[in-house]
Parts: structure tokens; C-alpha cells; sequence
């Protein structure tokens, strides 16, 4: 499967890796070149500079030819724009799409985004072990 | 210092009555004017001229107060009730409207998160109201502790 | 009408003061407290500190009675998703966004916001109608969804098509008078057997591609 990730974060980078042992060939895109320094030395795949909310950008990236798009920036209108075009202008089959507003997060959930929302997780996570 | 037309704004705290209470005082020296208004804050989610049958029925209640400590002291006061989104601009429209030469605002000693709070209003009148302003913050010992 | 500003910017700002004006209930929306605290000086309780982007803010804002909302800060992602939440969550009839990069425009539109502001499509029509040759045609209007638009020509006095009536033209294709502005401003429908006159303007629609031959064909001798 080809992943394009969106976001070179902790997150960005740590999830690279783990598609990558599965096999699977994995793009980096980040406005900031300065995240590929959390990447695995052993990365393999493409690690490019760009707009991910910017659809030149994306297509660079190789938009059209991926499988997979997963939105992980800081930000959360950022991961939503990114992820709408992703979904509604390239037609990508799985989009995901991090944002760390638990009410943001459930009202794209409604409006048909793969989202993920992180402050909920760790909340009801942390909640279980009291 | 003379003042013949004060103006005392009441929302409905202990602290109303000392304000009432200086603002006869005061217009007795020069049988001047006291004033009393109180703002109804309308939120955002409502249209400035709803009617709030609630907040109007409390906001004669704290007038009628205000009436009662006046005429304790044989003062007879204006009231006025107003609606608006903040009390502070508000109230410097009555000033200026008035043509008020004194405001005068009660307040208890309140804490927000364990700090001192004077909230919204009492800034806000002190930096744009074009008359004196008086603050008459109620002592420490009646609430504060 | 009610109507709620996201973004207290230049942009965000004169539109707030042209609304007041006009006699609607404002709300302008800001991260920035000291800007709404300058904006508020001028113009009055207008302003709320917040994330115009956050459900509880727009709550707050009594998004759910506004009439139309505006989302104009300079960041095109911020605008969109302060307009889908208006639109979704608050049922907002009316949504605008103001968008920096025109390629965003079918994508907003798509994602469910109403109309698409950019000051670069505005400026760039004005330097289109500037820059374009000697011009006795100007573009009145892009019909909007197709390819056709709405042009204003001057007929010049050396024009072969003085004195001739309007059947006797001939006109690209797709090409249709729709309105005739004497030299003296009366207005008339133009009907086959009307004869054009030198300094008579004219009102044409038609393809946006056979600009160039409607030009031609109107004013050329």
C-alpha cells in the first residue's frame, strides 16, 4: 500500500516506521524539513517539503497514486482541510485525519472524516487505570 | 467638590446599598439628584430587544431595593433598567445622557481561580466614563475571608 | 439580519463598520483580544475573544439566530472549517469564506460553503478589464457555471457594421444582443431589423473563447 503522511510529527514519524516494516511504501510531507529529523535512519521512503492543504503540493507528493493519506499536523483545521481535499478532490480510498478538538473531532466524524481525536483517547485511557 | 446629579449602578450585590446609601448622602449637601440603573445583560444567542421576563422581574427586584434604602433616608431616587450586552457601555450612555457629574459603584470583594476579581464593568467605566467615578469596595471583614 | 464576523483583521474590521452602518447586528469573532478591545473602542460591545473556529465559542456567539457568517481570516483552513461548523452545527443559512488561494474555490464550494470571497480574483478582474488591448469591449460579467459571459462593446464610428441592421451581422457563434444603449443613453431591445449606429453601446452575451471575434465583428471596418 502506498501511504502518503501529511505531518512529520513524534507521531508522523513513529508511524512511518511501523508501515514501512509491514512493508508498505510511505511518503513524508511537511511545511518544516526540520521534523524529518525524527524519522528512523532506516527510513527508505520520500521525505518532501510542502503545503499538504495546498492540492500542487499534494499532487508533487503523488496524491494520485496513493492509497492511503493520513493527516498529522499540529493543527486541525490544517489535517481537516488537508483531509476533505484529499478525500473530495483526489478520491483517495482511506483518509485519516488527527484532531485534537474532541467537539471539532465529532462533528467531521458526523460529516463522513475518518478522524482520530487524541485528547479523547488518552482521557478515557488514563480514566480506565484509575 | 460639589455633585448634583449621581448616578449609582446596582447589580444586585450587598455592596448596592452602600452605594445608595453615599449617593443620598451626597445629593443631600447640594439637593441634588440620585440616579439608580440596572443592566440586564443580554447573551449573544438572543436578540438585544428579547424579552427576558426573568431577568426583568429580578432587575425590579433590585431596584425596588435600591428605592427602599433611599427612602429609608427620605431621599427620593430615579430608577432605570436597561438592556444591553455589556453593563459598562451601557452605563456611560446613561452618563452622558444624564448628563450624570458622579457614578458610583458598590462592590464586594471577590475571587476568581483564588485571585482577586473586579470584573468587566468597573474597568471598563473607569477608563471611559467622562464623569468621576467612586468605587466603594465593601471591607474585607464582611465577605472576604 | 445578524450577522457573525470570524477574523477582526483589516478585512474583518471595515466589513463589520459597513454592516453596522447599514443598520444590522454584528458580531466579530477574534483570537486577538487587544484588536477587539481597539475595534470595541470605535465601534462599540461588538466583539468576542475566542476561537472562532470552536463549537462553544460559536455557542457563545448565538451562531444558531444569525441570518449570514462570515469567516475572514488569512488562513484559508481556518475559514473553511469555521464555515462548515456554522453551516453543520448551527444551520447557518448563509456562509461566505474568504479564501487566499483561488484554487480552493471548487473545493469550498463543494464542502458546503455558500460563497467564496478572494481579494486576488477581484483584483485580477480589475487588471484583466485594465491590461487588455485598446478596449472597447469590457466584461460585465462571467455567468456563473458556464463558459459564457456578459461583454458592453462601443460601436466605433469607423465600424463596418455602422448602419447596418442586426440580422445583416454576423456574430460568432453563441453570440446574442441583448440590450442597445443609444449614444443619447435611451435604452432599447434590440430586435433583427434594429440598425446599429456609430457611438450606439451595446450589450452581448456569449462564449468567453470567441471574445476576440466578437470584438472583430462589432467594431473592426
Amino acid at each position: 500500500m502506498k501511504v502518503l503522511i501529511m505531518g512529520c510529527s513524534r507521531v508522523g514519524a513513529h508511524l512511518a516506521s511501523l508501515l514501512e516494516t509491514d512493508g508498505h511504501e510511505v511518503t513524508v510531507l511537511d511545511v518544516d524539513p526540520s521534523g524529518f529529523g525524527k524519522l528512523s535512519h532506516t527510513f527508505r521512503g520520500n521525505a518532501l517539503l510542502g503545503d499538504g492543504t495546498d492540492e500542487d503540493s499534494l499532487r508533487r507528493a503523488g496524491i494520485e497514486q496513493m492509497d492511503a493519506f493520513v493527516a498529522l499536523t499540529e493543527a486541525d483545521n490544517t489535517n481537516i482541510m488537508a483531509a476533505q481535499i484529499a478525500k473530495s478532490v483526489f478520491n483517495v480510498a482511506k483518509v485519516v485525519c488527527r484532531v485534537y478538538d474532541p467537539t471539532r473531532e465529532e462533528l467531521y466524524r458526523e460529516l463522513g472524516l475518518d478522524t482520530v481525536c487524541p485528547t479523547a483517547l488518552i482521557a478515557a485511557s488514563v480514566k480506565k487505570r484509575l | 467638590m460639589k455633585f448634583y446629579r449621581i448616578l449609582a449602578a446596582v447589580d444586585g450585590g450587598d455592596a448596592d446599598k452602600d452605594a445608595i446609601q453615599l449617593a443620598c448622602r451626597l445629593a443631600k449637601e447640594t439637593k441634588g439628584q440620585v440616579f439608580v440603573v440596572h443592566v440586564i445583560e443580554v447573551k449573544r444567542s438572543l436578540p438585544l430587544n428579547a424579552e427576558l421576563d426573568n431577568d426583568a422581574e429580578q432587575g425590579q427586584r433590585i431596584l425596588r431595593r435600591a428605592l427602599d434604602c433611599a427612602n429609608e433616608r427620605d431621599c427620593t431616587i430615579e430608577t432605570d433598567l436597561l438592556q444591553a450586552r455589556e453593563p459598562g457601555p451601557a452605563i456611560v450612555t446613561e452618563i452622558v445622557e444624564k448628563q450624570i457629574d458622579l457614578l458610583l459603584i458598590g462592590m464586594s470583594y471577590r475571587t476568581k481561580f483564588g485571585h482577586f476579581d473586579i470584573g468587566e464593568t468597573i474597568p471598563y467605566v473607569l477608563k471611559n466614563a467622562p464623569c468621576r467615578v467612586m468605587i466603594l469596595r465593601q471591607p474585607l471583614e464582611n465577605d472576604a475571608k | 439580519m445578524y450577522i457573525v464576523i470570524v477574523g477582526a483583521g483589516n478585512v474583518g474590521y471595515h466589513l463589520a463598520k459597513a454592516v453596522l452602518s447599514k443598520g444590522h447586528e454584528v458580531l466579530l469573532i477574534d483570537r486577538d483580544a487587544a484588536t477587539l478591545e481597539r475595534i470595541e473602542d470605535e465601534l462599540g460591545s461588538i466583539g468576542l475573544n475566542g476561537d472562532g473556529c470552536e463549537a462553544n465559542v460559536l455557542e457563545e456567539a448565538g451562531t444558531a439566530r444569525a441570518d449570514l457568517f462570515v469567516a475572514v481570516t488569512d488562513q484559508d483552513a481556518d475559514n473553511l472549517v469555521a464555515c462548515q461548523i456554522a453551516k453543520h452545527r448551527f444551520k447557518v443559512p448563509r456562509t461566505v469564506a474568504r479564501m487566499s488561494d483561488l484554487k480552493n474555490e471548487p473545493l469550498f464550494k463543494k464542502l458546503g460553503v455558500d460563497v467564496t470571497v478572494s481579494s486576488t480574483i477581484l483584483i485580477l478582474q480589475y487588471i484583466e478589464t485594465q491590461t487588455s488591448k485598446p478596449r472597447l469591449l469590457t466584461r460585465l460579467a462571467v455567468l456563473r457555471g458556464s463558459e459564457r459571459e456578459m461583454v458592453d462593446v462601443r460601436i466605433p464610428p469607423t465600424a463596418a457594421v455602422v448602419g447596418k441592421k442586426i440580422r445583416d451581422i454576423s456574430l460568432p457563434q453563441n453570440s446574442l444582443i441583448i440590450l442597445l444603449i443609444r449614444q443619447d443613453e435611451r435604452i432599447q431591445l434590440p430586435t433583427s431589423t434594429t440598425t446599429l449606429e456609430a457611438g450606439d453601446r451595446v450589450v452581448v452575451v456569449g462564449d468567453r473563447s470567441s471574445e476576440e471575434g466578437l470584438h472583430q465583428a462589432l467594431t473592426g471596418s
